[in-house]
Parts: structure tokens; sequence; C-alpha cells
């Protein structure tokens, strides 16, 4: 089937077989690997993007669910002010290991920190338990965020 | 010596390099590399846990695309021998031959343009079998007529080891005696990022080029030449970014072997990447023990002699390199732990079993001794009607005995563990906790004590004879002619920042700047040879390697920076990256230039070997380090439902010099939410037909965000005599303590109404039957 849809900004249109699934779209078609596959049965979070503005598992959404959509990978968010505070924040409180879950785990810490600006480290972890991590134990996952979400606190008083 | 805390060196806690691509999304790992052409593989596995083979009719028209064992009759079986007295070998084919021994056996190779296409044609093979019946139990595997699963030979088990000594008078003088039957579940290790293999042949090299996952990629490429009859100088090993490791990745797999022939009969680049489905059905692999343990103390608590009686579940084959005896043997010899025991007495034995073959998980042995070990003794302090602190305290080895060697020759190189017992106590609010238990609330406090042996070499694994043995560890230390610092290593870094701490050891000797330090590993063409990151090895042989390669490099840079300078090479020092003779100094940047660029200006006498060092290093002795640590938690217990919420976790450790403190802390926290999955919520069941029950993720429960607490740690650092900075193998340490810990928490919490838990994990239904076994 044809499909069209909006990828990183830019308007695509692409061959795809009806069950293929978002996350093979973007790794194999768009070469965009920054997408993760974890567990290809939406538990693991290790694939999700941000579809129509909300975090969605890529494996979950079949090619012909995703047309007319507008899906924003790892590698759109490269000069986002909000992912680049997450970033800083990963490193600093060693947020990641091996690198595998981190790229669903900033989608998902990126729409945190935008939807719950209020949020306790109780709330954060509760948001986060969609996503896998089998590295650190998620305390510098929490911390990056809470980190991030009172510095714009601060920075908005 | 203990290193400064300040620069970049040995003992900061130096943000990572490798963290920028990761963060980026610009990791690569196996599944996003796909060259032009590429067939992807997809495998027919065997749906029963045993039955003989009697074929695989292949699709109509699809007959060239499908592969059986008799297709690929190059490839020899997999053979992880152990060179221990009585070992009995078993052939594991890359392709079932015969018959089928384990749910998710590979049976065929079915090759396609996508994946979705090769599952097809798996799904449109037929296979005819006949089924055999099944041992599906460690125990039931020892029964007398147990159905045989390698025909030859007389039982199922691999392995059985024994230390006799009469323990027979000790009913007579113990003030406490306890027996426990205690097991622990199978599980899967689960990294986020599943196996991925993409093998290609270069026709102009006439190499076979494996793209892999793997923790090892020396072994792996030792392991596919003597399966495939290839010098190993035919084949390179790549083992890119990977996605989590833990054990999981340090195996010769079948599909490795057979995307490996594939590619150089099809003239291909031939990929297969692991799915959920297949790492939960075909590989839960780990962890899986039975233990029968008696132990008699005195009054005050000094134990005078254990009895175990261990059984581990080694599944079907001998896994390649580590075999199918490393965890049941080892546990001999690592079950007194951090005490003194005066009189032991063992018997293990490495069952086989129609399931997955065992590997090493994080932890290996000792996750399953530390837990019966440490339950019994809560059982005994019990008994006695002492605090559990202290029938520990009065067992533990002390600092004045080091460095000792206790009764099975187990040597332990530094470290004080009474006093990490003491700050783990002091840590938690023990009498608020005992009020609460007197006002009959479910909650509970639970210690673990105990010993990582990390890092051993040569002198303890040569009797094991399995198929590598690790010796000198070499780095290879060479600048650019720009002056970069390039350090090639032939460990593997999939998380723990060896990108970062190696780069931290470079700087500690040469001065070199971490960021114009460049770490390359991954690559067997590339790289020294190398047994690989496994054994909590990693910063004590590659870290003292690259100490080494870098100290003779220096020495090199010295004599060519004295020349420049015109000075003394005496006269001479190294240091910040430069060489000084007084006020004057140059910069390792313009040695490397005038090596590389204007040796016109070389000294006549200049070392020939140039700026490139390769170097070896051991410990002396090598019988590895030992970190430590005391765990400490409060567990609160819903009686009504059975589930279990972690209140606090308070871990002392001591890894000796923490070559980055903050990396350290990654290790130990990811290792104890490992630990606390092992404890609460992970496990494979498999029924009597030898199924495997958990297919999903929403199944195979791993701990998320909300089932980890904010744990604390606090350090001690206590240098190991023995290595190159003091640092100690620290990476599996996280693992072992947990189910120990909690569960003993959870007994404490249940001890008012006489329930006990015994089995891990402690799921709810587990729990609430222990309550119920107590009302009854």
């Amino acid at each position: 089937m044809k499909l069209s849809l909006t990828v990183n900004g830019q308007a695509t249109t692409l061959e795809a077989e009806p069950r293929t699934h978002l996350a093979d779209l973007l790794r194999g078609e768009l070469l965009l690997t920054g997408t993760h596959i974890g567990c290809e049965h939406g538990v693991c979070g290790a694939c999700t993007v941000e579809v129509d503005g909300a975090p969605a598992r890529s494996c979950l959404l079949h090619a012909g669910a995703c047309a007319g959509a507008s899906v924003r990978s790892i590698e759109g968010f490269a000069e986002d002010p909000v992912m680049a505070a997450l970033r800083e924040g990963f490193s600093a409180e060693h947020a990641l290991q091996c690198g595998y879950c981190t790229p669903g785990m900033l989608v998902v810490a990126r729409d945190i920190v935008l939807r719950l600006p209020h949020a306790d480290e109780a709330r954060v972890r509760e948001e986060l338990a969609g996503n896998l991590c089998r590295c650190t134990g998620y305390r510098g996952i929490v911390r990056a965020i809470l980190g991030v979400l009172a510095a714009r606190r601060g920075a908005a008083t | 010596m203990t290193a400064p805390r300040s620069g970049h060196g040995v003992g900061a806690s130096l943000r990572r390099k490798e963290d920028a691509r990761f963060l980026l999304g610009r990791g690569r790992y196996v599944g996003d590399i796909r060259p032009a052409g590429t067939l992807e593989v997809a495998f027919l596995r065997s749906p029963v846990a045993h039955a003989r083979l009697l074929g695989v009719t292949k699709p109509a028209g699809a007959e060239q695309r499908v592969f059986v064992a008799a297709d690929l009759p190059e490839i020899g079986p997999i053979r992880a021998n152990s060179a221990l007295p009585g070992f009995r070998v078993s052939e594991q084919p890359a392709l079932a031959q015969g018959k089928l021994r384990h749910v998710g056996e590979v049976i065929a190779a079915c090759v396609a343009p996508s994946r979705a296409e090769a599952e097809d044609l798996v799904a449109a093979c037929e296979l005819d079998y006949a089924a055999l019946p099944v041992v599906s139990d460690m125990l039931a595997a020892r029964a007398p007529g147990a159905p045989l699963i390698h025909e030859h030979w007389p039982d199922n088990a691999f392995l059985e080891t024994r230390r006799d000594e009469d323990l027979s008078d000790l009913d007579a003088v113990a003030a406490a005696k306890v027996v426990r039957r205690l097991r622990t579940a199978r599980q899967s290790m689960a990294p986020i990022e599943g196996r991925g293999v993409l093998a290609e042949w270069d026709p102009r090299l006439e190499q076979l080029v494996v793209t892999t996952a793997t923790q090892q990629p020396h072994v792996t490429k030792t392991g596919l030449a003597e399966c495939l009859g290839l010098d190993e100088g035919q084949i390179r090993v790549v083992s890119p970014d990977v996605g989590g490791g833990f054990g999981y990745k340090a195996i010769l797999l079948a599909e490795e072997l057979a995307c490996a022939a594939l590619a150089m009969r099809l003239g291909r680049p031939v990929r297969w990447l692991e799915d959920r489905l297949e790492q939960l059905t075909a590989n839960a692999n780990c962890r899986e023990h039975h233990y029968e343990v008696t132990a008699w103390a005195d009054a005050g608590g000094k134990l005078l002699g254990v009895e175990v009686n261990a059984t581990v579940d080694a599944g079907a084959y001998s896994a390649y390199p580590f075999s199918a005896c490393l965890e049941a043997a080892q546990i001999g010899s690592i079950f007194p732990g951090p005490y003194t025991l005066p009189r032991f007495r063992f018997h293990t034995v490495s069952a086989c079993t129609n399931k997955p073959p065992i590997l090493p998980y994080r932890g290996v042995a000792r996750t399953g001794v530390c837990y019966a070990m440490e339950t019994t003794l809560d059982a005994l302090a019990r008994q006695l009607k002492l605090p559990p602190e202290q029938v520990r305290q009065a067992n533990l080895v002390p600092p004045e005995a080091m460095p000792y060697r206790n009764l099975v020759g187990k040597v332990f190189d530094s470290g004080d563990y009474p006093e990490a017992l003491r700050r783990a106590v002091a840590a938690v609010d023990v009498a608020g906790i005992r009020a609460r238990q007197a006002a009959g609330e479910a909650v509970g406090f639970g210690l673990a004590v105990f010993c990582e042996q990390g890092a051993h070499g040569t002198s303890v694994y040569h009797g094991w004879g399995i198929p590598f043995v690790p010796g000198f560890e070499q780095a290879q230390a060479r600048f650019t002619p720009d002056g970069v610092l390039e350090i090639r290593t032939g460990v593997h870094s999939h998380g723990q920042g060896l990108e970062t701490t190696l780069a931290q050891v470079a700087h500690q000797i040469l001065g070199v700047d971490p960021a114009r330090v460049r770490v390359v590993h991954g690559d067997t063409a590339l790289t020294p040879y190398s047994t690989g990151t496994w054994g909590s090895r990693a910063m004590v042989m590659a870290g003292g390697a690259v100490a080494e390669a870098c100290t003779q490099l220096g020495e090199r840079a010295l004599a060519i920076g004295a020349a420049l300078l015109q000075a003394p090479r005496a006269a001479c020092v190294l240091r910040d990256g430069a060489v000084h003779a007084g006020e004057a100094k140059v910069t390792l940047d313009q040695v490397a230039r005038t090596w590389f660029r204007s040796p016109q200006n070389l000294p006549a006498d200049v070392d020939r070997g140039g700026l490139e060092v390769t170097a070896g290093y051991r410990p002396d002795p090598d019988t590895g380090t030992h970190s430590y640590a005391a765990h400490a938690v409060v567990a609160k217990v819903d009686t009504e439902t059975g589930c279990v919420t972690l209140e606090s976790y308070v871990i002392v450790e001591d890894g000796g010099t923490l070559v980055n403190p903050m990396i350290v802390d990654g290790q130990v926290l990811g290792g104890t939410a490992q630990g606390i999955g092992t404890a609460l919520y992970e496990e494979m069941p498999f029924d009597s037909e030898g199924q495997p029950l958990a297919g999903t993720l929403a199944d195979y429960l791993l701990p998320g965000a909300t089932e980890v607490p904010d744990i604390r740690i606090d350090h001690m650092e206590t240098p190991s005599p023995w290595t190159r900075f003091g640092q100690k193998g620290i990476g599996e340490s996280g693992a072992i303590g947990p189910p120990a810990a909690i569960l003993n928490a959870i007994n404490d919490a249940l001890a008012g109404r006489g329930a006990e838990v015994l089995d891990l994990p402690a799921t709810p239904a587990r729990v609430l039957a222990a309550i119920e076994r107590a009302l009854a």
C-alpha cells in the first residue's frame, strides 16, 4: 500500500506492506534507527515515538493506521530545547548505560516534563511504568526528569 | 593507593563519553546494520521439549530457502567440555539432528528478503516428530528410571561434585540446627535488546565477517572457527553497540553458526534478529537452583558446620564457552561466602533437563548461594532468638585475617566485612520496625552479606578446563599523528562505560585529556585477543593492561620529548600530557607529530617500536578480587493480597578503589534492580511437558520504575592489594544480594504469624500460600 505521513517535519510517501509496523517503517524504510525495538508487543516502551503530539508505541501501530499522521522519532528532537535539557540531565545523573531504552525513555520523559510540570517522584515513577530499563535501576532517569522539572519551575517563577 | 578524587583520572565521576551518541539515537546496534542484499532469517524451532526428529517437509517451491542440518554439514557441533573429573560431554548441533531436546531448539533456517516473509516460510514448513517423555524438573531428572536426554549417558547429570566431611557429631553439640529446602526460579536475563547476528563473506579477504551482539568477540571467533573448520584468520567478529548483556550475550550461538554457514553458501549478507518471543520461550536459561541446607550453630550463633546438597537445572546442552557446570560446580567453593565456616560438606549436581542450556547470569551461582546461606542464617537467628546481625557478626571473616584463605581454598584479598554490616544495620531504624511489629504490622527487616569474586584468572580457570582460560589481558596504546591516544582493548563495553573509564586510566598515566582518548573495542580485527567482558573482570584486567601499555608508551614519548627539549632524559618528567624539563615543555601532540611526520628530529637511539605499545597484564596473585556488600531491606507485606512493598533499601558496598564512582553506583543500582526482579517478580514457569509458560513481557515481569525503590548506597573503599590501582570487580555485585535480603525481610515480617516463604520469586501467590500453611 502507498502511505503518506509526516516524519520529523518532512512529508513522506512510501510503499509499505499493511502488516508492517511503524517501528519497522522508520527503521527499515527511512533509516531512522534511533527508534529501537524491544518486545513488539507494547510492554517495554523502547520503540516509543511521538505520534500527533503524544507518545505512542511504534511497534503497535500498523502502517495503515499511520496515514496522515505526524510522527516524531528521537532524531526529530535533536534541536528541541526540552530534549536538550533532558539529554544534559540524563548524562549528569547517569540515566543510561547500554543506551537501548534511552530514545523511548527520552520521548516519554519529555512528555512528562511538558504535561505534568508539578509531578513529584512518585508520579514520575508511575508515568515511567510503561518503559523498561534493564541497566540503570531507574534512579538516574527519575532524578534527571525531576531535575528538569525543578529547573523549569524555577525558570517560570 | 587510593586515587585522588579530582581531575579526570582514576577516582573521578567523569560523565560518560558514550552518552552523546546514545542520547541522540545514534548508537549503532546489530539491528541497525543492513547491507544491500541482506537476507533475513527466521528459524523453525522445536515446539516440544523432547522428541525424535523425523523430518521437515519444506514448502513447495521454497526448497532452496529452507535449510536443515543435512543441508549444512559444514557446521560441526558445539562442544563446551570441562576437564572436571566426571564431566559428561554433550554435543549441541547448530540445527537439530536426530532428537529435539528443548522447546525452541533450532531445527531449520528459513531465508527471505524480509523477516516477515521468512516467518511465512517457517509457518509453511511441516515438522514430523515422535514425542518422548519429558524431563521438566531437575529433581525428577535424577529419579530412577527418568527418561534419558542424552541416551548414551547413564543418567541425567553433566557433573556431580562433592566434599565429604563427617558432620554427624554436630547434632549432639549444637545449640541450634536448621534444615531448609529452597528453590529459585528459572529466569530470562531479558536485556532490552535481543541477540542479533549479521554474517557476510568478504570474497576479497576470503574472510567471514560476523557482526553479532556479544560480550566476547574473540571467544566467539574461536568458537566459530572450531565449529566451521576455518582458520581464525578467516573470521572477523564485530560487536557493535550492544543493548545489555548480563551474561545473555556471552555464548557461541547456534544462530551465529547457521547465519555464518548461510552467508558463505549464498554469497549474500544473512541476518537474524531475535524477537522477544524467541528470547522468552527458547532462551529462559538461568538461575534455577534447588538447595537442601543443614546448618548447626552454637548458642552465640557461631556456625559449627554446614551441609548443602545443591542441584542446578543446567538444561539440555553445555553452552559454549562457560559449560553446563559453571554454576553447580562453583556452589561448593562459594557457599561459605564471607564467613569463617569451620566444617563443610557438600554435594552438587548439574542436572540435565529438557530446557534451554543454562548460562551464567550476572552474579552467576552467587545469587542462589547467597539466598540459601543468608536465609539459613536468619532461620538460625530466629531459632536462637538472636538478632540476625549478631549471628552474622559471629561468623564474618574479620579484617585482621585478610588476606584470608577459607576451608575450601578461596582467597579473600582485603576488606572489613563486619564494618559493612554495622553500617548497613545502623542505616535502618530497626527499633522502629520492632515497635511496628509489636503493634501487629507485617513489616520486616532483612539482611544479606556476601562477597563477589571477580577478575579471577588463570590459576582459577585452568582447573575448570572449559573452552577458554583467561591469561594475560592485553591492551594496545598508540598515538595517531595528530596526538590522539587510541586505546585498543579486546573486552567489550555494553553499558559499563568502558569508553570512559579506560580513558580515565589512560589519563591517569599519560595526562592526555579523556576527550582526546579514543577507546576502540568490539572488533577482533582491531583489538588484542581477550576472553572479553564477563566475571566482573574488565576494570581490573583491561584497566591494568591499559595502565601498563600507557606506562610503556609514556617511556617512549619521554625519550622523544627529552631529545626535542635537548635535556637529559633523567631530567624530564611526563605530566599533564606533556614532557617537561624545568620550565620547558613539549606536548605529547608534538611528540606524536615528530615520530610520524618529522622523523628527522628523532634521537638516534629512539625506540623503533614507535608510539605504539601492546602490553599484557595479570594481577599477582590472580585468584581474583573480592568486593563485598551488606544489603539491608525494610519490606512490608500485605497479608490480604500477598503483595510486598520495599520501604527502604540500603547497600554498603566495597569495590576497592573506584575508577569512576558514578559508574560504579550505576552498576550497583542496575544489578540491584535485577536482583529485585529475581526476588519478587521474574519467573519462567515450565509445565510438566517442558513448555515455557511466559511468552510476553506481560507474563514475564521485569521490575519497572515503580517496583524499584530509591536505593541508598554507602561506599567503603578498601583497595585490593593485588590490582593496579586497588580496584575490584564489582559489576555483578548488586544482583547477588537482593533475593536474600528481601526474603529475609518478608520472613521477618511474617515471623509473628509463623509463616516462611522458601521459594523465589516471592510472588503474591507464594506469600499467601506461606501464610495459609502457617494457619493450617
